[in-house]
C-alpha cells in the first residue's frame, strides 16, 4: 500500500520498514496539477492535499501539523475517511526533551496505524538496514548537489521522496547563469517549470531550499549520529534506546524549516550554502495561503543582504507569463539588460 | 442613582457621567469620564460605539481602557512585566502567582488599530516591516512593539508554538528576528487518546493522551523557572495552587454572568459589554484583584436587571451564538440594531472560561487546562461544543465571524456551520469583519438581517 506524506519530517524509513511504499505527496502525478475550486484564504496546497486525500481511497495519506492549514485541511475530511488519514503531529520546537518525546510517540502512534493497514512491526534490524539505505542515498544526493542542473536534481530528490531509490543522471555542464536560491514551501512536480523559466531568464537554482529539495536531504554534519555502515557514519544505535526514539531524536536534530520556534536553523544552514554557493539572489516560493514563508520574506532580505522575489505557485497556465515576466525582471535587475 | 438600562452614545455618557458625579458615584483610580479615552489616547473609534448605561460598565470600559498607563505605572513601581503570547489564559495564571509580576497579552494590539480607528498607523507600520494586509490584524503587535508607544516592552516574552495560527506564530517569528527575544514553548495539536495511551481528561469535557499533558506540563515547568527567575523567588506548589484558586473566582464570576445574560429570555446586558467582560478572563486585564470587583458589579447590575425584568435588548431578538472575536467592536453593537442578541460565544478562548482543576498537581492541571484550548484541538471538538451550548443558549442562529487573514478561518467556518446545520438545523453564517467596517456596513447589515430573518421564520 502507498503511504502518502505531506512532508518530509515524516520519516519515510519508518513507514517503509512496516512494509508500505512511502511516497511523497509532492510527487505524485496528479498532485496540484490541475487547478480546484478553492474557498477564500485557504491554501491551494493544502486544498490540493485533502483532495488527493479524498481520491486515492486505495492509499493512506500522513497529512502533518506543522502548518494550520494542512492540520485543519485534515478535520475537513477526517471524518470521512478517518481510517486511512493520519495527522501527525510534528513538534515546532526542537531544543527540548519534552519534543523529543512528542516525536516519538507520534512514531509509536504511526507505527499502529500502519499495522492496521496490513504493515507489519518491524525489528529493529530491518529498521536498522532500512535507515541505512535512506542515509546513504541522502548523501549521495547531497554529494550531487552541484553537479546537476536545477530540473536533474528536483527530479533526482524527487525520486528518492517516491520510492528512496537515487539514479543520478551524468552531471551536466554548467553555464555561465546567475546563481540563485530557491528557497520556501513545497514544489511539487506539477510546478517544476519555474526552475526552467528561471534558467530561461539566465539564472541558475545553485540551492534548491524549498520543503522537499536539498533541505530534506539532513546529513552527518551537525547531528549527534546518523546511520549506517560508511565510513564516517556512525551505525545506527539499536542498544541505547527504543528505535523510534532514535529515529524521533534524529529527525529532530536535523529537521531544517520555516515552522519550527525559533527558526535559527533554517537561517543557519541557509547562510552556509548561500556563502558557499555565491548566490546572488533569492526566490521565496511560497502558495497564496501561506503566512510562515511570506513572513519571512523581509527577514531573509535583512539576514542576507540579497535581493528576494515572491514566487506564487500557479494556479493556472495563464499566471506563467506573469511569473516569467516578474523572473526576467529579477534576474535582469541582477545582471542588466541580456543581450 | 439609577436608571432603567439602555444604550449611551459617548456624548450621552457624558451627560449621564456628570448627573452620576453629582449623585456621589464612587469610581477607582483609573475612573473618569469615557470621552476622555477619545481626547488622550485617540480611541476614536468609541465615537461610533455604544455603551450600556450602568456604573458598571463604565468602570469595565475605564479598566480596558486604561490598561496600557496601568502596566506602564506598574513598570514604574518596580513590578516586572511578562508578555504572554498566543495560548490565551493559561500562562497568565502562573505569572499572577507570583507577587510582583504582571502578564499580559501583547496579541491585544489587534484591537488597537479598530479603537483608534487605524490614526495608530500601526497596520501601515507592519506592512513596512513585511506583514501586509494578508496577514491577520494582530500583525499590528509588531508594529507596537517596534514603535513602544502602546504598552511597555516586557521583561520577559513567552509564546506558545506548535498547534497555533500560522500567522501569529509568523509575526512573533519576525518580532523575534527584530531583536525581541521569546522563550518559545510546545502546545502540541491535542488529538483522542489511542489503546494503549493513558487518556487524561480536560476541562470541558475533552480528553488527551497522558504523552500531550506531560509534555506541556514539562513545559510549563520550564516556563515556572522562568518566572521565578524573573520575581527573584521560586514558583511552588502552593503559589501555585492559590494562583489557581484566583483565577477560578474570576472564571466562576464569568460563569455565572454568562449564565444570567445568555441565559434570560431578554438581554439584561449588551453584546458588547459580555465580549470585554469575557476577555477579562485571559489575563485579567493585567491586574487581577481588579478583575474580580468588575466582574462582581457587573454580575451585581445584571441580577438587579433580572429581578426588575428590565433588559436593554427585547425578548423578540434572534438568539445568536458568535464564533469568534470581532476585529471592529462596533459589529457587536450592530448585530442587535439589527435585531438580534447573543445568546453565546466562543470568541476562541473558551478554555479560559472552564474551571481549572483544583484537586490536581497545579502544573498538571495546567496543561490539563491549556491542552483544553478550542484552536490546538480538532475544528470537530470545537464544533462539538459550539452545538452543546447553541442548545443550552437556545440559539437560533449562527454566526462564524472571520478574522481577516487569519490562517484558522480558511477552513473552521465551514466545518463548524456543516456541524451546526447537521446536528441543530440552524441557520448559519460567515463574515468577515475588518477592523474598519464601516464601508462594509450595508453588506454585512444585509447579510446579518437575512439571517436573522431566516430564523425568524423558522419560530
Amino acid at each position: 500500500m502507498q503511504v502518502f506524506s505531506t512532508s518530509p519530517w515524516v520519516p519515510p524509513e519508518w513507514i517503509k520498514a512496516h512494509g508500505l511504499e512511502p511516497r511523497g505527496i509532492w510527487f505524485a502525478g496528479d498532485f496540484g496539477g490541475a487547478p480546484l475550486p478553492l474557498a477564500a484564504g485557504v491554501c491551494a496546497f493544502a486544498n490540493a492535499a485533502v483532495r488527493f486525500a479524498e481520491r486515492h481511497v486505495d492509499s493512506a495519506v500522513v497529512f502533518t501539523t506543522h502548518c494550520d492549514q494542512l492540520r485543519r485541511g485534515f478535520d475537513m475530511i477526517a471524518g470521512s475517511y478517518g481510517g486511512r488519514l493520519f495527522l501527525f503531529n510534528l513538534p515546532a520546537t526542537w531544543q527540548s526533551a519534552a519534543a523529543e518525546r512528542i516525536f516519538a510517540s507520534e512514531l509509536e502512534r504511526l507505527g499502529r496505524f500502519l499495522v492496521k493497514l496490513r504493515g507489519h512491526l518491524p525489528t529493529a534490524k530491518e529498521l536498522a538496514a532500512i535507515i541505512t539505505q535512506y542515509s546513504l542515498a541522502r548523501k549521495r544526493l547531497l554529494e550531487a548537489a552541484c553537479d546537476l542542473s536545477a530540473r536533474q536534481y528536483a527530479e533526482a530528490i524527487a525520486r528518492f521522496h517516491w520510492d528512496g531509490s537515487v539514479n543520478l543522471p551524468s552531471a551536466s555542464e554548467k553555464t555561465g547563469s546567475i546563481p540563485l536560491a530557491l528557497v520556501g514551501g513545497p514544489l511539487p512536480r506539477a510546478q517544476w517549470h519555474v526552475l526552467d523559466l528561471i534558467e530561461g531568464a539566465g539564472g541558475g537554482v545553485v540551492l534548491n531550499a524549498t520543503e522537499a529539495g536539498e533541505r530534506s536531504l539532513w546529513c552527518v554534519a551537525g547531528a549527534r549520529g546518523t546511520w549506517g555502515s560508511d565510513a564516517g557514519l556512525v551505525p545506527f544505535k539499536t542498544e541505547s534506546k527504543g528505535t523510534h526514539e532514535e529515529l524521533a531524536r534524529l529527525y529532530l536534530d536535523n529537521c531544517i524549516d520555516v515552522f519550527q520556534r525559533p527558526n535559527t536553523r533554517l537561517y543557519a544552514w541557509l547562510k552556509e550554502r548561500l556563502t558557499a554557493r555565491q548566490v546572488r539572489g533569492l526566490l521565496l516560493w511560497h502558495y497564496v495561503g501561506c503566512d510562515l514563508w511570506r513572513a519571512e520574506a523581509q527577514s531573509l532580505r535583512e539576514t542576507f543582504g540579497l535581493p528576494v522575489l515572491l514566487l506564487e505557485a500557479n494556479e493556472t497556465a495563464s499566471d506563467l507569463p506573469r511569473q516569467a515576466g516578474r523572473i526576467e525582471a529579477f534576474i535582469e535587475s541582477l545582471t542588466g539588460p541580456r543581450t | 442613582m439609577k436608571a432603567p438600562p439602555r444604550k449611551l452614545t459617548l456624548e450621552e455618557w457624558e451627560d449621564w457621567y456628570a448627573q452620576l458625579h453629582r449623585a456621589g458615584l464612587c469610581e477607582p483610580p483609573y475612573g473618569g469620564r469615557l470621552g476622555r479615552h477619545v481626547l488622550l489616547e485617540s480611541d476614536l473609534r468609541l465615537r461610533h460605539l455604544r455603551f450600556d448605561n450602568s456604573p458598571a460598565a463604565l468602570r469595565l470600559w475605564n479598566f480596558l481602557l486604561t490598561e496600557n498607563q496601568r502596566l506602564a505605572q506598574a513598570r514604574a513601581q518596580g513590578e516586572k512585566l511578562v508578555g504572554t503570547m498566543k495560548d490565551l489564559g493559561t500562562v497568565p495564571v502562573m505569572a499572577y502567582a507570583l507577587p510582583g509580576l504582571r502578564a499580559f497579552y501583547p496579541d491585544g494590539a489587534w484591537w488597537t488599530p479598530c479603537l483608534m480607528e487605524c490614526s495608530d498607523g500601526l497596520l501601515q507600520q507592519a506592512e513596512t516591516l513585511g506583514l501586509d494586509a494578508s496577514f491577520c490584524p494582530v500583525r499590528a503587535m509588531l508594529a507596537a512593539f517596534e514603535n513602544g508607544q502602546h504598552f511597555p516592552r516586557p521583561d520577559l516574552l513567552l509564546c506558545s508554538s506548535g498547534a497555533v495560527c500560522d500567522d501569529f506564530s509568523a509575526i512573533a517569528q519576525r518580532l523575534e528576528r527584530m531583536g525581541f527575544p521569546i522563550e518559545w514553548w510546545e502546545m502540541p495539536r491535542r488529538r483522542l487518546p489511542e489503546p494503549p495511551e493513558r487518556a487524561c481528561a480536560l476541562p470541558g469535557g475533552l480528553s488527551a493522551p497522558e504523552v500531550q499533558v506531560n509534555c506541556v506540563r514539562e513545559e510549563f515547568e520550564r516556563i515556572g523557572r522562568l518566572l521565578s527567575e524573573l520575581a527573584g523567588q521560586p514558583l511552588d506548589g502552593r503559589a501555585l495552587a492559590s494562583g489557581i484558586h484566583e483565577a477560578n473566582r474570576v472564571r466562576r464570576l464569568l460563569a455565572a454572568l454568562r449564565q444570567a445574560v445568555y441565559g434570560a429570555a431578554a438581554a439584561p446586558l449588551p453584546a458588547l459589554e459580555m465580549l470585554i467582560a469575557e476577555m477579562l478572563a485571559i489575563h485579567f486585564c493585567s491586574d487581577r484583584e481588579e478583575t474580580v470587583t468588575v466582574l462582581t458589579d457587573l454580575l451585581a447590575e445584571v441580577e438587579s436587571r433580572l429581578q426588575q425584568r428590565q433588559f436593554v435588548i427585547p425578548e423578540a431578538a434572534v438568539r445568536l451564538f458568535w464564533v469568534n472575536p470581532v476585529a471592529d467592536l462596533r459589529v457587536m453593537n450592530l448585530l442587535e440594531e439589527w435585531g438580534g442578541r447573543i445568546c453565546g460565544s466562543d470568541y476562541m478562548f473558551t478554555h479560559a472560561l472552564d474551571l481549572i482543576p483544583e484537586d490536581l498537581p497545579p502544573l498538571e492541571a495546567l496543561a490539563r487546562i491549556a491542552l483544553a484550548d478550542p484552536m490546538v484541538g480538532s475544528t470537530l471538538d470545537r464544533a462539538a461544543r459550539i452545538v452543546a451550548e447553541c442548545r443550552a443558549g437556545r440559539a437560533e442562529a449562527l454566526v462564524v465571524s472571520r478574522i481577516p487573514g487569519a490562517s484558522h478561518c480558511a477552513w473552521e467556518g465551514d466545518i463548524i456551520r456543516r456541524v451546526v446545520r447537521e446536528e441543530l438545523g440552524l441557520p448559519t453564517l460567515e463574515l468577515e469583519v475588518p477592523p474598519i467596517c464601516d464601508a462594509l456596513l450595508p453588506t454585512l447589515g444585509s447579510r446579518v438581517q437575512a439571517l436573522l430573518e431566516t430564523a425568524k421564520a423558522k419560530r
